[in-house]
């Protein structure tokens, strides 16, 4: 193609915003798919179970925001008003996350795995059953906690709220990954992921770590379900299920109980879908995302960054 | 053999009579709506409206002395609920089904009411609804290829669009609206620019907007429905895409304006008229009195839609003097101006409803519309 050197500038100008755009896009979705991984990764690192009841638990984070929004302080935004609604709504969130390891985890700890994980796809339907008798089978529309702030870097549109959503997470991210590498309960959870009665004949008590970790678990995905409901703005009672399919796909490729995995996991994942969506085809991005899940379980079953464990007998 | 035969005439002539003795008392009407899901709010409207009719005309007497007795089956939305719920109203002994809100729903059901002979009436616009061939449906709104020419037409001889792309997602309405559009478009010398399809639900839509930025459109016609369609709307002018946004007759709906935020004024939407703007009385009373019950308005014209279609089904049955439904199905595919609540209701003999009413829509800063195209 003869273009002018003008023209020929400008065009790939044009493409490069559109990439830097697919970046941003696909890096906030990312962040928000790697707190919800971390979830998964955490518990499955310790009791070795699939917890399907994390992406309700965020769905749930999602309504509990809402209504502790709309029931204290009913309309306004200050940065006051956004901190307490995410602590709030983590503290929620984090004490059913116990309850729900209280109830339907505890006393299948000794069955077999089977069990336990069809005590979570029980769970999970209880949790998505009971936001739709409470808060209805509706859309709700969440409010704006944050201010509709965009900015226009050179072509490239970035709102306030993802800023926020890829600042928060990545500290939130660093900030574990010190609590798990660095801090005494830390070592104590990681003690307990390599093996649990070897921990306990250290000293360690393996049903706090639990609790710890559950609570450390939903904590987050309670943030990512806020996020959600920040940045979307519409939620629904069953969306828990879509975001909790892609985090368990991110905590996957990631490799699965690996925490700096499932950071890694999820920001791939996001950034997979929005640069497949945008380039490739957006009808075709979901079923690129299970090819590339596909792909990694056969390539290295054991995630990009997990490691290969020889099995215990 | 010849025992053989004698036992399947007993067993038929049994059959026939428990048929004949079981006559029921009252005249079942089902209603298949997404009572739960992403599209709730529409159908708890075709329920709710459905339930108010019921109750106007048991009130005054019922259907030939019968009251009816209106039975509720959730179909979530989903095609798989669809075709449970019209196997669960058949077995209930329903002589008509009022629904579903969704083309993919009313698809999915439409074969087993044929087969059981249940007439059923659907907001539902795909095209492809009326090219089955089943006596038993009737469209009680107007079909995609019609809301396609007056978009075309609205985009090029008023708009004056030169650079049009066009979104829809993977249901029946919105893959049929999105296909009439862009060959409406085309048809009338139009340029499509891009033709894309999103996953409904999916929430995150900025990869497909960012790339449809890059195509330079001077309008972003959406054919799916509101809950992906203000989302749409408020991501798009997140992105700095300042192409006009045209939504389909689905994203009539009070979500979409909340969806969208901000967002929400100066987009349009195409559809025909919104329930508040009915001029007919018969409309007017029975928003009265939808409001008196549910102290609040329908969701949109879609609830209104499917009630005239089942005011059209038990109107054929009292002409007729007779609850059969082939024979209902009979008169109604020659059905001429019969007073609706929503217009004039006439059935061509495939089962569309004739006629068309589109109009164009702007959003204004409180969310109200204002008609800015009229054909």
């Amino acid at each position: 193609m003869r273009l002018p050197p003008a023209l020929k500038v400008l065009l790939i100008r044009d493409i490069m915003d559109i990439f830097l755009q697919q970046l941003v896009n696909g890096l906030t979705i990312g962040s928000m798919f790697a707190l919800i991984a971390l979830g998964y990764t955490m518990v499955y690192g310790v009791m070795k179970l699939i917890n399907f009841a994390h992406g309700d638990l965020v769905a749930a984070s999602a309504f509990v925001g809402l209504f502790i929004f709309a029931e204290l302080f009913g309309s306004g935004t200050s940065i006051f008003i956004a901190i307490a609604v995410f602590l709030l709504s983590a503290v929620v969130i984090a004490a059913v996350g116990v309850l729900l390891e209280r109830i339907a985890y505890r006393p299948l700890r000794t069955a077999p795995r089977l069990s336990a994980v069809v005590s979570a796809l029980g769970a999970s339907m209880v949790i998505q059953n009971g936001i739709m008798l409470i808060w209805g089978p509706q859309m709700k529309i969440f409010p704006d906690l944050i201010p509709q702030v965009y900015w226009d870097i050179g072509g490239v549109v970035i709102s306030l709220i993802q800023v926020l959503i890829m600042v928060l997470s990545l500290a939130l991210m660093i900030a574990l990954y010190i609590f798990i590498e660095k801090t005494k309960i830390g070592t104590a959870i990681r003690a307990s992921s390599i093996d649990q009665d070897a921990a306990r004949l250290m000293g360690i008590n393996v049903n706090n770590i639990i609790v710890t970790i559950f609570v450390i678990g939903t904590s987050l995905g309670a943030v990512g379900g806020l996020f959600i409901g920040l940045y979307y703005k519409g939620i629904t009672f069953n969306m828990g299920w879509q975001y909790g399919l892609y985090a368990f796909v991110a905590a996957i490729i990631g490799g699965i109980g690996n925490i700096p995995g499932a950071m890694l996991g999820g920001v791939l994942l996001g950034l997979f879908n929005a640069f497949i969506a945008g380039y490739v085809s957006s009808t075709w991005s979901d079923a690129f995302t299970f090819i590339l899940l596909i792909v990694i379980l056969i390539v290295r079953p054991t995630g990009i960054l997990g490691e290969r464990v020889a099995e215990k007998v | 053999m010849l025992r053989k035969k004698s036992l399947f005439v007993s067993l038929l002539s049994l059959s026939l009579v428990a048929g004949t003795a079981y006559a029921e008392d009252t005249l079942k009407v089902g209603v298949q709506a997404p009572i739960t899901g992403s599209y709730a709010n529409e159908g708890q409207g075709i329920d709710n409206a459905t339930r108010l009719m019921a109750e106007q005309i048991n009130a005054k007497g019922g259907v030939l002395g019968k009251q009816i007795e209106v039975i509720t089956c959730d179909d979530e939305g989903t095609a798989m609920k669809a075709a449970i719920c019209a196997k669960d109203l058949v077995n209930k002994g329903v002589k008509m089904v009022i629904g579903s809100y969704t083309s993919t729903c009313a698809e999915a059901a439409q074969a087993t009411y044929y087969r059981a002979g249940v007439l059923q009436t659907s907001d539902g616009t795909s095209d492809t609804l009326t090219e089955h061939g089943y006596w038993t449906f009737f469209r009680n709104s107007f079909p995609n290829s019609a809301e396609a020419t007056f978009a075309a037409d609205y985009f090029i001889n008023n708009k004056k669009y030169q650079r049009i792309a066009v979104l829809s997602d993977f249901s029946s309405y919105a893959d049929g609206l999105g296909t009439a559009v862009v060959d409406a478009v085309k048809a009338a010398g139009g340029e499509v620019v891009a033709s894309e399809k999103v996953k409904a639900g999916a929430q995150n839509f900025t990869p497909i907007l960012t790339q449809l930025k890059s195509k330079n459109p001077d309008v972003i016609f959406y054919a799916g429905y509101y809950s992906d369609g203000g989302l749409i709307r408020a991501q798009q002018k997140a992105l700095g895409i300042n192409a006009d946004f045209v939504g389909g007759d689905a994203n009539d709906n009070p979500d979409f304006v909340k969806l969208a935020g901000p967002a929400a004024e100066g987009a349009y939407l195409i559809n025909v008229p919104t329930p508040e703007i009915l001029p007919y009385d018969l409309a007017k009373d029975f928003l009265n009195a939808y409001q008196a019950k549910y102290n609040m308005m329908p969701p949109s014209i879609w609830t209104l839609l499917n009630v005239d279609g089942m005011r059209a089904f038990v109107h054929a049955m009292e002409e007729n003097q007779s609850f059969d439904t082939k024979k209902a199905a009979d008169y109604l595919h020659t059905l001429k101006d019969y007073p609706g609540i929503t217009g004039p209701i006439s059935f061509a003999p495939d089962g569309n409803r004739v006629g068309s009413g589109y109009m164009a829509y702007e959003i204004q800063k409180d969310g109200s519309y204002k008609i800015v195209y009229n054909q």
